[in-house]
């Protein structure tokens, strides 16, 4: 067909198309770039990473896998995360179990307190010095397929927008909506295997920051998980991430628990803000950004198939997030990774089936990310089933604290029985021996 | 799909005030902190059929979105500000009766965010 022929020479062609500019479709095209391959990344915002909104870390042992020399890049990154843990919040109380120093004191940290659009754009324009042509404020819309159902290629929203490749790498975030149309999940993301998280960014000066929170200074940093009041009774957990001159602080309530409750998660959000041991934290402090963002935590069982003919599937998109240690940037970038070295694999062998693409399944096998995530299948149901369980221990932790270290010139025998006695208002022993076993099984994977 | 008991009604219908005990934020102010690069020739987001929403027993996206967009006019009719959208996609997740369509605002549209 000499028609054919005619328009196969105009068309844009790329080795592979990546859609979405976050960590894990940068990371894939530079995987891909640095083979030698032409990549074309697609980016629906005006720049990478304006649409990244989260709270959190990221990852030594990732970054440094992509780049060797990730430190003499000048990252822009707040703190190391060098105290972490879980605080626990009674209506007015706070209990906090944290640890600092010895694993928390390496130099890399572990992990470093970021902020992601920024990041993320950092991270992007690293890609880009490495041969990714970038292809920002366009948004692909649909797949191109061969006469046998095969993905070619991508549709995007652009005037003649058409862009083929023979492999499509899609790191579209947690709305999945191409990786549905790619048939590689057969269905939307269920809304209780989702946290819906709001944050504020508030800046404060630096050295507030270090007196408010213990640190001794800038180089220092706190990653905080909090537990109780804060979500009213709800599966939901507070978050706190000190950065240089900023504090991230929001919340995450499963979405349908928050529609079940008529919860405005702004109006939860200032709940937990107001808090009489968080309000002093950040008081005077200026709001500097306000955001949300989805996070998949359903895991193992709301994976989508992840490769298929011409395409495979990486970061968010594929629900690739541990939400008990807070993994989900690490994952994203190693799993973009391994998802552009199977397209260089592929291209090697000129085979881009879904039998040549599953390469990138086997290597995902031997990484912490299918080992945990199939580890960690059930923790997610654990939560759905166990509603009460981030209200009631935590109270009940800083009522038997509290008892404990108060009440002086009592019988001591007295105090136990009170204390005891502030569970079992809450709780039959038995079923929360039965709580403490069922949260064990479901990280432990039995 | 399992019926619902008159129980599992009752209890919903009670934990439904759970909201009302906390103190309203006007979430505006905090809208004001974000970029949006606007786009007034397409909406993102829309109700498919508001005689249906008529039909839901909890409205919940007058709740459960993070930026607002949805509010009920005085008539009762859902009402879509996509402008203040952040593309979070909950709407289209949890809309008990399907009934929100959702896509991603034009490339450049949309929420930019600063910081993240």
């Amino acid at each position: 067909m000499p028609e054919m022929e005619k328009k196969d020479q105009e068309k844009l062609s790329f080795d592979v198309i990546v859609v979405g500019a976050g960590l894990a479709g940068g990371t894939a095209a530079l995987m891909a770039a640095r083979a030698g391959l032409n990549v074309a990344l697609i980016e629906r915002g005006q720049t990478p990473g304006g649409k990244n909104y989260f709270g959190g870390t990221v990852y030594t042992h990732a970054m440094e896998e992509i780049f060797p020399d990730f430190w003499t890049r000048m990252p822009p990154l707040e703190r190391p995360a060098t105290e972490a843990g879980y605080w626990f919040l009674s209506e007015t109380g706070l209990t906090r179990i944290m640890v600092g120093g010895g694993e928390l004191s390496r130099t890399p940290a572990d992990a470093y307190i970021g902020l992601m659009a920024k990041f993320a754009n950092w991270w992007i324009t690293q890609a880009q010095a490495e041969g990714v042509f970038l292809i920002p404020k366009t948004l692909v819309v649909d797949f191109i397929r061969d006469s046998a159902g095969r993905i070619i290629g991508v549709k995007t929203d652009r005037p003649e927008g058409d862009v083929y490749a023979p492999v499509t790498i899609i790191c579209e975030g947690v709305n999945n909506l191409l990786t549905q149309k790619a048939g590689l999940i057969d269905h939307d993301v269920k809304p209780e295997r989702v946290a819906l998280v709001v944050k504020q960014l508030i800046s404060l000066p630096t050295e507030t920051i270090n007196a408010r929170f213990g640190l001794p200074d800038a180089e220092h940093g706190l990653a905080v998980s909090v537990m109780g009041d804060i979500s009213l009774g709800l599966t939901g957990l507070g978050f706190i991430y000190t950065g240089k001159d900023n504090v991230s602080i929001g919340v995450g309530v499963d979405l349908d628990v928050l529609d079940n409750h008529h919860v405005r998660p702004y109006d939860l959000m200032q709940h937990f803000l107001k808090h009489p041991q968080i309000a002093p934290l950040i008081a005077g402090g200026q709001m500097l950004e306000y955001g949300g963002h989805l996070i998949p935590e359903g895991g193992w069982s709301q994976m989508p198939k992840l490769y298929a003919d011409g395409v495979l599937v990486a970061g968010d998109a594929a629900a690739m997030v541990n939400a008990l240690h807070w993994e989900g940037t690490n994952m994203a970038i190693i799993a973009g990774k391994m998802a552009g070295e199977a397209a260089v694999e592929a291209h090697k062998r000129k085979d881009f089936s879904a039998g040549s693409l599953k390469v990138y399944e086997d290597k995902l096998k031997d990484t912490f990310i299918l080992k945990d995530l199939k580890q960690y299948r059930n923790f997610s149901k654990f939560l759905i089933n166990h509603e009460d369980f981030m209200s009631v221990y935590p109270t009940f932790l800083n009522e038997a604290l509290g008892k404990f270290f108060s009440g002086f010139g009592k019988p001591k025998r007295e105090v136990y029985k009170n204390i005891l006695g502030s569970l079992t208002k809450r709780k039959p022993l038995l079923k929360a021996a039965g709580d403490i076993l069922a949260f064990g099984r479901s990280i432990l994977g039995r | 799909m399992t019926m619902k008991s008159e129980k599992d009604i009752q209890k919903t219908l009670e934990a439904r005030h759970l909201g009302e005990a906390l103190p309203p934020v006007f979430v505006d102010d905090m809208l004001m902190s974000l970029k949006y690069y606007i786009d007034e020739d397409e909406a993102h987001l829309w109700i498919k059929d508001h005689a249906v929403c008529k039909t839901c027993s909890g409205n919940g996206c007058l709740y459960f979105c993070p930026v607002g967009v949805y509010t009920m006019s005085e008539e009762g009719k859902i009402q879509v500000s996509y402008q203040s959208c952040i593309e979070c996609g909950s709407c289209r997740i949890r809309c008990e009766k399907d009934n929100i369509g959702w896509k991603n605002p034009r490339g450049g549209f949309g929420v930019a965010y600063k910081f993240g």
